[in-house]
């Protein structure tokens, strides 16, 4: 997989943005300048420099029959503050096809991410798309 | 133990989180396209906003601590409309928490470890210990 190169992106995560996260799931108000930890997947994934349905297309993938996400991990190095640039990396580290109770068959495509900061690392994600077969 | 409750998932926030995720996925945002693959009339809820649920539970329970890690696996789906009931179970620092919906059972199964805010300093990194 290591022919298939995601550019390279960035993520501003806003105060502005995190309160509008937060209010949308009913969560804790925002104490300092600490985001929502789920920001450690939003801003991965809203920052790689392609979106995931692209790179799924990219590479010859069946995104569009009904992708789903089966799972994800999640390694904070620090916690993501508001008012902050972040750069993100991804690559593709894993393309396996499975047998799926849903699709009969499933591709199951594996991408990991960081974001960091002005050089420092904040998060890492791997996180694991499903999508029927392609055919 | 901990739990979590959301009476009726909103439909209209999911475009914000499409717009944050860069997800063009039409099933967060069009009935309709929900419901030509399968998932029935409902829009479905992206599932970082699933996680973001069980992470809230998290932060109400134990606010002196930082997240440290989750683990997560997306079991099913939760519809606008839905309700949600978070339920996490301790030991020690970690919590291992599950997600479900009154008519489809669990959803979102995760382990999110926690630790101290000691280990953090301050300037966006945490200590390094030798």
């Amino acid at each position: 997989m290591s022919d298939f190169a995601i550019p390279q992106g960035r993520f501003h995560l806003s105060a502005g943005l995190d309160d509008a996260i937060r209010r949308s799931c009913a969560a804790p108000i925002r104490v300092g300048r600490e985001a929502h930890p789920v920001f450690g997947f939003v801003a991965a994934l809203g920052g790689m420099g392609a979106k995931v349905g692209d790179v799924c297309r990219g590479l010859g993938l069946a995104f569009d029959r009904g992708a789903v996400l089966g799972r994800c991990r999640i390694d904070y190095d620090a916690p993501l503050t508001v008012d902050t640039q972040y750069d993100v990396r991804a690559e593709v580290v894993l393309l396996e096809r499975k047998a799926s109770r849903r699709f009969g068959a499933a591709d199951h495509l594996t991408l990991a991410m960081s974001v960091s900061a002005a050089g420092w690392p904040h998060a890492r994600l791997r996180l694991t798309t499903i999508m029927p077969a392609a055919l | 133990m901990s739990e979590w409750r959301l009476d009726s998932v909103p439909a209209e926030a999911m475009a914000l989180w499409c717009q944050a995720l860069g997800d063009d996925n039409a099933i967060h945002i069009d009935p309709a396209a929900a419901e030509a693959l399968g998932f029935g009339p409902r829009t479905v809820n992206p599932g970082p906003t699933n996680l973001a649920y069980l992470l809230n539970m998290v932060m109400e329970a134990r606010p002196d601590r930082l997240v440290r890690s989750v683990e997560a696996a997306m079991l099913g789906n939760v519809l606008a409309g839905d309700a949600v009931l978070a339920h996490g179970t301790w030991n020690g620092d970690i919590c291992d928490a599950q997600l479900a919906v009154p008519s489809g059972g669990v959803v979102l199964k995760a382990r999110i470890e926690t630790n101290g805010r000691d280990s953090y300093d301050g300037e966006g990194l945490r200590s390094q210990r030798l």
